[in-house]
């Protein structure tokens, strides 16, 4: 998986693109914990080019988005593929984690 | 830290008299089963997804029931999900040779931990039955208290207390735990927690199955 941060106005954009599984989720886990650490606690994850997400993925989403609310921030994810957005359908992660269609979206949901 | 198979069998004693409360065979060797799987997908060893579970690594995890579960799943050469491995485990683990490893295994290592104590007993000067007394109660209290903490708050959980409920759920514990107005006021929680884990998931489906089953079998003798 590639990972990809920029650093907008409000928060802090990460793509992800690839697959989010349990050989790349410690990966983000890892990048998202260091941007929590630095005290940016806003951050959108574009998962426009996110390909596939399973059980070890949604749990890193679930640990960046308490990571970011318990530093008094939030995680909003962005432009997520049918295929993935199912998944957190079906787990009912689209209701603890607030999922838009586009990044914009997400940047003001999270602002 | 314990693992899932062993904190569902301290939530599974009485602390007062060490002895288990009633849940049926079937369910616990799906929950023991979800339990153990559970564990592994926490160590990185297999992932899963609504269509297949999958090994990651074959590295040893230290723990031997573990390792013996992790080498069973890599061994199989063909593709299947979690449900189908939950009712293969479980049926092994009811199978006359391997007949409650899963949960002695547990037990032992809680004796071990100094969790828990094993006492022989007999009654009726004849029949022997063992108990398994509370000696630290500060595992179980901890571990109902992380329960309480997300059910009663809007926070996110963390993924472990997720799978932790899904498993004190799937085995009627949570009713032992708070009082029905408490578990009434916060079911829709209880309800988002419970589809969280895809793993918790699929084990809930398995017993749903095998209760069901055994329902309508029960229907048709009476």
């Amino acid at each position: 998986m590639n990972i990809e941060e920029r650093t907008g106005d409000s928060a802090v954009i990460v793509s992800l693109d690839g697959r989010l599984d349990g050989t790349t989720a410690p990966d983000v886990e890892k990048q998202v914990s260091a941007i929590v650490d630095r005290g940016d606690v806003r951050i959108v994850l574009d998962c426009d080019r996110m390909s596939y997400v399973s059980s070890a993925g949604l749990r890193v989403l679930l640990l960046c988005a308490r990571k970011c609310q318990q530093g008094g921030g939030k995680l909003a994810i962005a432009g997520l593929q049918p295929e993935c957005l199912s998944v957190l359908e079906m787990s009912g992660f689209h209701k603890i984690i607030e999922c838009h269609e586009t990044s914009e979206a997400a940047l003001a949901a999270v602002s | 830290m314990l693992t899932f198979h062993e904190e569902i069998m301290v939530l599974l004693l009485h602390d007062e008299n060490g002895t288990f409360l009633p849940v049926s065979e079937h369910t616990l060797n799906r929950a023991l089963t979800g339990a153990v799987l559970m564990d592994l997908a926490f160590a990185n060893r297999i992932d899963t997804d609504p269509e297949r579970l999958v090994v990651i690594d074959t590295t040893p995890t230290g723990d031997p029931l573990l390792d013996r579960i992790l080498a069973r799943i890599a061994a199989e050469t063909g593709s299947a999900d979690s449900r189908t491995w939950i009712e293969t485990l479980s049926a092994e683990e009811a199978s006359s040779e391997q007949a409650g490893t899963i949960r002695m295994a547990a037990l032992d290592r809680l004796v071990e931990r100094g969790v828990l104590e094993r006492r022989e007993e007999k009654f009726l000067w004849v029949f022997r039955a063992r108990r398994y007394p509370t000696i630290d109660g500060k595992v179980e209290q901890e571990a109902k208290k992380r329960i309480a903490d997300v059910l009663f708050s809007e926070e996110i959980p963390d993924p472990r207390d997720v799978a932790l409920i899904c498993l004190v759920d799937s085995c009627n514990i949570l009713q032992t735990i708070f009082s029905k107005r408490e578990i009434d006021r916060v079911e829709p929680r209880i309800e988002q927690i419970r589809k969280m884990d895809l793993i918790g998931r699929e084990m809930a489906g398995a017993i749903a199955d095998i209760e069901r089953a055994i329902a309508i079998a029960a229907a048709h003798t009476f």
